[in-house]
């Protein structure tokens, strides 16, 4: 019978998984193994719990596994006949509770571990000393993320924050479901419609961060893309006093040009550059604060400040006049 | 003609059976053609609201029209003969509930031509998205209206099974007796009366605010998003071991008939599954963790959740030791069977971190819950539902299929199968979102990724080993005896195929392997 050959086949193709995920490991960091470097005590946390429950699974991994390809091996045919029965053993009381017992224990150490993280996961921290958390709000739009900081600065798709300080995230939608992720800072908190979920972070070291939408939002989730740029409390302060004039690119960037390309030149949504709609104030308010088929409401929920800014933006650097073809 | 009017079991078993295979034909050319898009970064192949149509139509075809029905299948043809009965107790009805389920899964494929294409909201079409402003066109109307014809089909269904198990056991067998299989399809049928109207109503209201201007699920009218994902998940979670209980059922014949073995533990078998299919119940906000619901809440359904590992871990020890000590034949079906357990257990522990949830908050979402679910799904079901097809075929159309051919399938499907999936779960842990037409990383995004489409390419070839074999043995297979596989189960007490009356008398039932018991009578006399 066929066992021998396909079972080294067997043992060669998971000796050879085995080894290109430990390559993997050995050359990329972790390689996927686990979610990525944390940067911030919560995502520490979560991946504390993550390693904790690796090693119960990867035990009961080991055991099945290894007993399955064990009693294969051990117990295939060997030319007996299909008639020739094995014992006819019917069960073992005992060793069946064995087998429920330990389960629930391994699954209460587990649940244990993980609800000794759980406050430092979700509670956010008081802060007292940094006198309170940082609060920003998070607006998300198909297909941008919208940022508002405590003195009313806005940004979009970036999110700017001072290193070592507690920022608090209030999180919702202006019209379907998102879903707020940084991997590096935290998990994942959905962006509904009607409701404010919350999470924070505490950055431990100035860089960039990649964040994505992580719940399918439509046509351009794939581009539904953020950064958080955590920067030193110096380099942060300044950045908030530039933001009122980055506003109107931030805009179009974020909410226009995703569809409709950096010039405005047409990609998924139409050419607008030449489109007379982008100088009549009135007119194009209406339509991106409403949308119209398959061009989302963009603009929902947006202040007069912000409407005008992209106005501004648009009028000086998209507009290239009507042509004849217009 | 005889075909569409007929009301025998077995014939619309074969219905059921031969349909959802075409169904999954159907949705696997879909996944292909997504595996093709994201080979590579930034590829062009498909266009993004293609895309998006595609996992949609992928997702549901796979659960409505593929893995629930063919079960379906599986559960007409063997149910009454495994109980000894002549026929289900509503032959009509029965008939009913496969053409709603044909014509529901033809709704759903035409809504390709709908304006704006089909439904392109997910498999579980969440509003806002799904409401009117958001996706435009009947595509989502259609989507509605075939799972509407779906769910009815499979509740008739459901109700045929319940009633037939409870009223037409042959004498004898009382429900300690009854195949494993049968418990399977008893508690599926039980968890598809209990959740979907469940369902039925959630789409209904989606429907109204879409076609009728109310605001069950629209903030801006005063509606409540989240309150549509209650009523999904609570039809949703049920329906995953709609979905997987059966196929255990499958691997509990299988494994101890090609282990020449009793069921190690019959009684906790069939307790785990009722245990699973009642938990199964009271886990639904697991998929709903990142939406933020109240502490303890996410507490209780942590646990809940973790609990359905007991009775799973039960099963898959139980199957352990029953090939303990056994006399272990490695035909097709017993390989789809060991591979079943060698697979799902990887999707049962992955699961153990999706139930923690501030480790789901991380997972959720991604690419690793993909591979969660077709660990589950794929390496569970669709494994269970090889093992059945390969042990029962001979039963079903009365010739053997082609062991070579058999064996070629189960190792390329199971080869490309774990490339497919495995690489997938690190593609999540890297940060990788479900659902996205594309994306931008190279490196180690990239080579997973590529490593994932070669996987499926592997797996699309195993399948069609398999179209192979059932062509060149439907003709010149060698014709099946009555228990080729020396099984246990009553099924194999008549003729392959059995005859329209399925029996022509009944041995009286005094164990659950009452063919055994005759063979081993049979050997006394003779001896």
């Amino acid at each position: 019978m066929p066992p021998p050959v396909r079972r080294k086949a067997l043992v060669l193709v998971l000796a050879l998984g085995a080894a290109l995920a430990l390559t993997a490991v050995a050359y990329a960091g972790n390689g996927g193994f686990a979610p990525p470097t944390p940067h911030s005590p919560n995502a520490k946390r979560i991946n504390d719990s993550y390693v904790w429950i690796s090693i119960f699974t990867g035990a009961i991994f080991v055991l099945v596994e290894g007993s399955l390809v064990w009693f294969i091996f051990k117990y295939r045919r060997r030319g007996r006949p299909r008639s020739a029965e094995g014992p006819q053993i019917h069960g073992a009381t005992r060793l069946e509770l064995i087998w429920t017992a330990v389960p629930v224990l391994i699954l209460a150490t587990i649940a244990g571990f993980v609800f000794y993280k759980l406050p430092g996961i979700q509670d956010v921290p008081s802060a007292k000393a940094e006198g309170g958390p940082l609060v920003v709000q998070v607006n998300a739009h198909q297909f941008y993320w919208q940022f508002t900081y405590p003195d009313g600065q806005i940004s979009i798709d970036e999110l700017h924050a001072p290193v070592n300080r507690t920022v608090r995230v209030d999180i919702t939608s202006q019209d379907v479901d998102h879903s707020w992720w940084v991997p590096e800072l935290g998990g994942k908190f959905d962006a509904i419609p009607g409701h404010m979920t919350h999470t924070w972070f505490k950055a431990d070291q100035v860089g960039t961060y990649r964040g994505r939408c992580g719940e399918f939002c439509g046509v351009f989730h794939a581009a539904m893309k953020a950064v958080v740029d955590v920067q030193s409390q110096a380099d942060y302060t300044a950045w908030l006093g530039t933001a009122g004039s980055a506003l109107g690119r931030g805009e179009w960037q974020g909410s226009c040009a995703k569809c409709h390309g950096l010039q405005g030149q047409g990609g998924f949504g139409p050419n607008i550059s030449t489109n007379a709609l982008l100088t009549q104030g009135a007119g194009l308010e209406q339509l991106i604060r409403q949308g119209r088929k398959e061009m989302p409401p963009v603009a929902h929920g947006w202040s007069n400040d912000q409407v005008q800014a992209l106005l501004a933006y648009l009028k000086k650097n998209v507009y290239k006049g009507t042509t004849s073809g217009g | 003609m005889s075909w569409i009017t007929t009301t025998d079991h077995k014939r619309i078993g074969i219905l059921y059976i031969c349909t959802s295979l075409v169904f999954f034909a159907a949705g696997g050319i879909l996944a292909l053609l997504m595996r093709a898009q994201l080979a590579q970064a930034n590829e062009h192949f498909i266009t993004k609201q293609s895309y998006n149509e595609l996992f949609t139509i992928h997702g549901t075809t796979m659960i409505f029209l593929v893995v629930v029905p063919i079960f379906a299948g599986f559960a007409n043809f063997l149910v009454p003969l495994m109980i000894g009965a002549r026929d289900v107790a509503f032959p009509r009805l029965n008939a009913l509930s496969y053409w709603l389920f044909l014509f529901g899964g033809i709704v759903l494929y035409l809504s390709f031509f709908a304006k704006y294409g089909a439904s392109r909201s997910g498999w579980y079409a969440y509003p806002p998205l799904s409401a009117n402003m958001f996706s435009l066109g009947h595509g989502q109307d259609l989507w509605i209206l075939s799972l509407h014809l779906l769910s009815l089909g499979s509740l008739i269904g459901a109700i045929n099974f319940l009633a037939t198990i409870h009223n037409m056991r042959a004498p004898g067998m009382s429900w300690m007796r009854i195949p494993l299989f049968v418990w399977s399809i008893e508690i599926y049928s039980a968890l598809l009366v209990l959740v979907l109207p469940v369902l039925s109503v959630g789409l209904t209201l989606l429907l109204l605010d879409r076609q009728a201007g109310t605001h069950f699920f629209e903030p801006q009218g005063g509606g409540n998003a989240i309150l549509y994902q209650h009523f999904f998940w609570f039809f949703g979670h049920p329906e995953v071991y709609v979905m997987i209980l059966p196929a255990m059922g499958i691997i509990s014949e299988v494994i101890p008939v090609f282990s020449r073995k009793p069921i190690f533990g019959y009684k906790a078998i069939a307790f785990s599954t009722v245990a699973i299919g009642f938990y199964s119940m009271l886990v639904w906000a697991h998929h709903m963790f990142s939406v933020g619901l109240p502490n303890f809440l996410n507490v209780f359904f942590m646990l809940s959740s973790m609990v359905i590992a007991v009775p799973t871990g039960v099963k898959i020890f139980n199957w352990l030791a029953t090939t303990w000590r056994g006399n272990l034949i490695f035909d097709t079906a017993m390989l789809w069977a060991l591979g079943f357990i060698a697979v799902f257990t990887i999707g049962g522990l992955s699961g153990i971190f999706l139930a923690a949830f501030p480790v789901d908050w991380q997972v959720t979402d991604t690419y690793y819950v993909v591979a969660h679910m077709h660990y589950v799904l794929f390496g569970g079901s669709v494994f269970g539902i090889f093992a059945g097809l390969y042990y029962w075929w001979p039963k079903i159309f009365g010739r053997m299929l082609d062991e070579r051919l058999g064996k070629a399938h189960f190792w390329l499907v199971f080869l490309g199968f774990n490339l497919t999936f495995f690489p997938q779960h690190l593609l999540g842990l890297l940060g990788m979102p479900r659902r996205v037409y594309t994306y931008s990383e190279h490196g180690l995004w990239q080579t997973y990724n590529l490593i994932s489409s070669i996987g499926s390419g592997v797996m699309a070839i195993g399948l069609l080993v398999f179209v192979v074999n059932v062509v060149q043995t439907s003709r010149k297979g060698p014709r099946a005896v009555n228990d080729p596989w020396l099984a246990d189960t009553l099924e194999w007490y008549t003729t392959s195929p059995p005859p329209p009356h399925n029996f022509d008398h009944l041995p009286y039932i005094t164990s659950a392997r009452p063919l055994r018991d005759l063979r081993r009578r049979l050997a006394e006399t003779r001896g």
